[in-house]
C-alpha cells in the first residue's frame, strides 16, 4: 500500500466519522429530561407550523435550521437541541402515554380508599368501550387484574423515578422494598430494569419481576 | 316545616322570655360595669383574632412562594463561601435517577449607590422549563432588555432612569439596559425589588465567564425521593451546599416565628387580664347581689330559674363581646389591611415587604376564640350564684 492510498484511507475514515458523529452525543437522560421539553418548547413558539419530515438525515435537519434559518434568529445551542428535538421525536414519531389524573371523589376499585391523596400511585386498567377503573397501588391493581384478565385493552402505571405513565405489560417491578405505598408493602414500577436494579439497591428491594412473572400468591403475600 | 324550622319552635318555647327580660333589665341595671366587660373583652377578642388572622395570610403568602421553589438547591462552596459552579456539570445531576430538570440560575443583587438599594438580579433563558409560572411566560427579552418590578421602576425613576438603567460593571465599564416592561405582582421570592434579565446579560453585569452559573435549581418527579437524591448530589459535589425546600420552608418558619414570639407575649398578657376578670367574676358576689338572690328565692323563685336568668345575663354579654370582637378583627385586617400591625412582621430583610391578604374564614381560630371566651365567661357568671342560689333565702339575707 502506498503512503498516497493510507492517505486517502485516513482521509475517508475521518470523513465517514465526521459524518456519523454529527448527531451530537447525548446520553438518553439529559434528552429526556432537559433537550425534549426545551426543544419541544422552541418549536412551538417558532416554527409550530412548518413540516419537518421529508428530511433523509440529520445533517441536513441541523443545516436547514441553522444556515437557512428555517426557525428565525436562534442561538447555536438552541438550534441543536432543536434539531435533535426534531429528528428524534418529530421524525421517529415517539408518543408518550397520557398522565394519569383522578379527580377527587375516585375512589380504589379494589379498597375504596381516595385516589387524590396519592397521586404517584395511581393506576389503571382499560378495557374496551371506555370501560376504565382506577386503583391506589400496583397492589390493588394486580388483585383485579387476577380476577378480570378477559379483554383488557391497556393497564398503565407510573414509572416511580419519573411518574410518566407506563405500559404495565412491559414494566418491571421491585418488591420488599422500604418505600410503602398507600396499602403499605408494594410493587414499585418501573420503566426499564436499569432504574429497577438502582432503586433495589438504594431502597434495600428484594427482587426485580418483570410483568409476567408476578403471580397472585405474591401480590396477595404482601398484605391486604 | 323543614327539620331546621322545628328545632327553632323547640328552642323558642324553651326560652323563658320573662327571665329573659329580667337578664336584660339586669344588665341594664348595671349598665356601666356591663359596658366596661363587653369593651374589655372584644378587644381582647379582636386583638387576638386580628394577629391570628394577619399571621395565616402571611403564612399561606409564604408558603405559595415557596411551593415555586425548586425542589433541591446546589451551591457551590470554596472556603465555605458561595461561589459559582460550571454549567457543564449540571449533566452530572441530570444523569441521576428520579431528577426531572436541572436548571443552571443566574442571579444576584447588584447594589444602586443612589437609592441606597439592593436589586433582585434574575436572568432567564427564554425556552428552559421553570416551575414558576411567572418565568415561564415569554417575556421577549433582547440582549439589552429587561422586565422590572413596579418598586424598582419607581426607585430608578426618582433618579431620572424613565425607560433605561445604566449599570456599572466590576472594570467600570457601563452596560445600558432598555426597561421594555413593568411587573405588577411577582410571584417570586425576593420579588419586591426584582430585574428579570437575559442569562447572557446578567452574566455580563455579574462579570461571570462564558460557563459561569450561580446555582443550580433541581426538580424532582416523586417528591418521595428528594432525601436520597439529595444525598447523591453530595457525593457528586462533595463541597456543594445543598438546600432542599423544606429547609428553605423551615428557615423562613424561623424568622417568621421570631416575630410570632412577639404576638404569643400579646397572647399571653391579654388571657392573663382576662382570667383576672374572670377570677374577679368567679370569686363571689359582692352583698348587693347576693341579697337579690336571696330577694327572688323568697319571693318564690326557684334555682333553675335563678340560673337561667344568670345564663341569659352570660350568653348575651359574652356572645355579643364575641361578634363585637371579631367584626373588628374582620374589618381591620381585611378592610383595613392591618395598617401598623402589619409593620410589625416586616422589615427590609423579610422575604416579602408588600404582601396581600386574601380573605379567608378561618374557621380554626374563630373556634379556638370562642371557645376560650364565651364557655368560660358564662360558667364564671353561673357558678357563684349557683353557689348563692342553693342556699336558703333567709341565710343569704341575714
Amino acid at each position: 500500500m502506498s503512503l498516497q492510498q493510507i492517505f486517502k484511507l485516513f482521509s475517508l475514515t475521518l470523513f465517514l466519522s465526521a459524518t456519523l458523529f454529527a448527531y451530537p452525543q447525548i446520553t438518553q437522560n439529559i434528552k429526556d429530561k432537559k433537550i425534549y421539553p426545551m426543544g419541544q418548547k422552541i418549536y412551538k413558539s417558532k416554527c409550530k407550523e412548518k413540516d419537518f419530515t421529508n428530511f433523509k438525515t440529520y445533517n441536513s435537519l441541523y443545516n436547514t435550521l441553522n444556515k437557512e434559518k428555517a426557525c428565525g434568529d436562534l442561538s447555536k445551542k438552541n438550534v441543536e437541541i432543536l434539531s435533535v428535538y426534531l429528528w428524534d421525536i418529530k421524525l421517529h414519531n415517539s408518543t408518550s402515554l397520557e398522565k394519569l389524573v383522578v379527580t377527587k371523589d375516585e375512589k380504589c376499585q379494589v379498597c375504596g380508599m381516595f385516589l387524590h391523596n396519592y397521586p404517584s400511585w395511581v393506576s389503571r386498567i382499560n378495557y374496551p368501550k371506555d370501560e376504565t377503573y382506577n386503583f391506589d397501588g400496583m397492589k390493588c391493581m394486580f388483585k383485579f387484574y387476577f380476577n378480570n384478565k378477559k379483554g383488557i385493552t391497556d393497564i398503565l402505571v407510573q414509572d416511580y423515578y419519573t411518574l410518566k405513565t407506563i405500559d404495565a405489560r412491559s414494566s418491571y417491578f421491585v418488591v420488599g422494598s422500604d418505600v410503602y405505598g398507600p396499602m403499605g408493602h408494594e410493587l414499585v414500577p418501573f420503566n426499564d430494569k436499569k432504574s429497577a436494579n438502582i432503586f433495589l439497591l438504594e431502597h434495600k428491594g428484594k427482587k426485580v419481576y418483570f410483568f409476567d412473572e408476578i403471580t397472585e400468591h405474591m401480590v396477595r403475600s404482601l398484605g391486604h | 316545616m323543614k327539620l331546621q324550622n322545628i328545632w327553632f319552635v323547640v328552642l323558642a318555647t324553651k326560652i323563658n322570655f320573662y327571665l329573659l327580660e329580667y337578664s336584660l333589665k339586669y344588665i341594664s341595671r348595671y349598665k356601666y360595669k356591663n359596658i366596661f366587660i363587653v369593651l374589655i373583652m372584644s378587644t381582647l377578642v379582636a386583638l387576638l383574632a386580628s394577629t391570628f388572622f394577619l399571621s395565616n395570610a402571611m403564612k399561606s403568602e409564604y408558603n405559595k412562594l415557596i411551593s415555586n421553589y425548586p425542589d433541591i438547591v446546589v451551591t457551590n462552596q470554596q472556603a465555605l463561601r458561595d461561589t459559582t459552579i460550571n454549567e457543564n456539570s449540571s449533566y452530572k445531576i441530570l444523569e441521576i435517577k428520579g431528577v426531572s430538570n436541572v436548571i443552571p440560575r443566574v442571579w444576584g443583587e447588584y447594589y444602586f449607590l443612589n437609592a441606597n438599594k439592593k436589586f433582585t438580579i434574575l436572568g432567564k433563558d427564554e425556552y428552559e422549563m421553570y416551575s414558576n409560572p411567572l418565568l415561564n411566560e415569554n417575556l421577549n427579552l433582547t440582549k439589552d432588555s429587561m422586565v422590572v418590578s413596579l418598586n424598582v421602576k419607581r426607585i430608578l425613576e426618582d433618579s431620572y432612569y424613565d425607560d433605561y438603567f445604566n449599570f456599572i460593571k466590576a472594570d467600570g465599564n457601563v452596560k445600558k439596559m432598555l426597561i421594555t416592561s413593568v411587573l405588577e405582582k411577582s410571584t417570586l421570592i425576593n420579588g419586591e425589588l426584582l430585574i428579570i434579565m437575559n442569562k447572557e446579560s446578567a452574566k455580563e453585569i455579574f462579570e461571570y465567564s462564558k460557563n459561569e452559573v450561580t446555582d443550580f435549581g433541581v426538580s424532582v418527579a416523586n417528591k418521595n425521593e428528594i432525601p436520597f437524591i439529595a444525598a447523591k448530589i453530595k457525593t457528586i459535589f462533595p463541597s456543594a451546599k445543598i438546600t432542599l425546600k423544606e429547609d428553605l420552608k423551615v428557615h423562613y418558619e424561623n424568622i417568621y416565628n421570631l416575630r410570632s414570639g412577639f404576638f404569643l407575649t400579646v397572647f399571653i398578657i391579654s388571657f392573663f387580664t382576662f382570667f383576672i376578670i374572670i377570677y374577679d367574676k368567679a370569686t363571689g358576689l359582692n352583698s348587693e347581689q347576693r341579697h337579690e338572690i336571696g330577694i327572688l328565692k323568697a319571693l318564690g323563685w326557684r334555682v333553675g330559674d335563678v340560673l337561667n336568668t344568670k345564663l341569659y345575663e352570660g350568653i348575651i354579654i359574652s356572645l355579643l363581646s364575641y361578634i363585637l370582637g371579631i367584626g373588628l378583627a374582620f374589618i381591620y385586617v381585611y378592610v383595613m389591611k392591618a395598617p401598623y400591625l402589619k409593620k410589625i412582621f416586616l422589615n427590609n430583610y423579610s422575604l416579602i415587604s408588600n404582601y396581600n391578604i386574601n380573605f379567608s374564614i378561618d374557621y380554626e381560630t374563630l373556634a379556638l376564640l370562642f371557645f376560650l371566651s364565651v364557655p368560660i365567661y358564662i360558667a364564671a357568671t353561673i357558678i357563684p350564684s349557683w353557689r348563692v342560689a342553693t342556699l336558703e333565702a333567709d341565710e343569704v339575707m341575714r
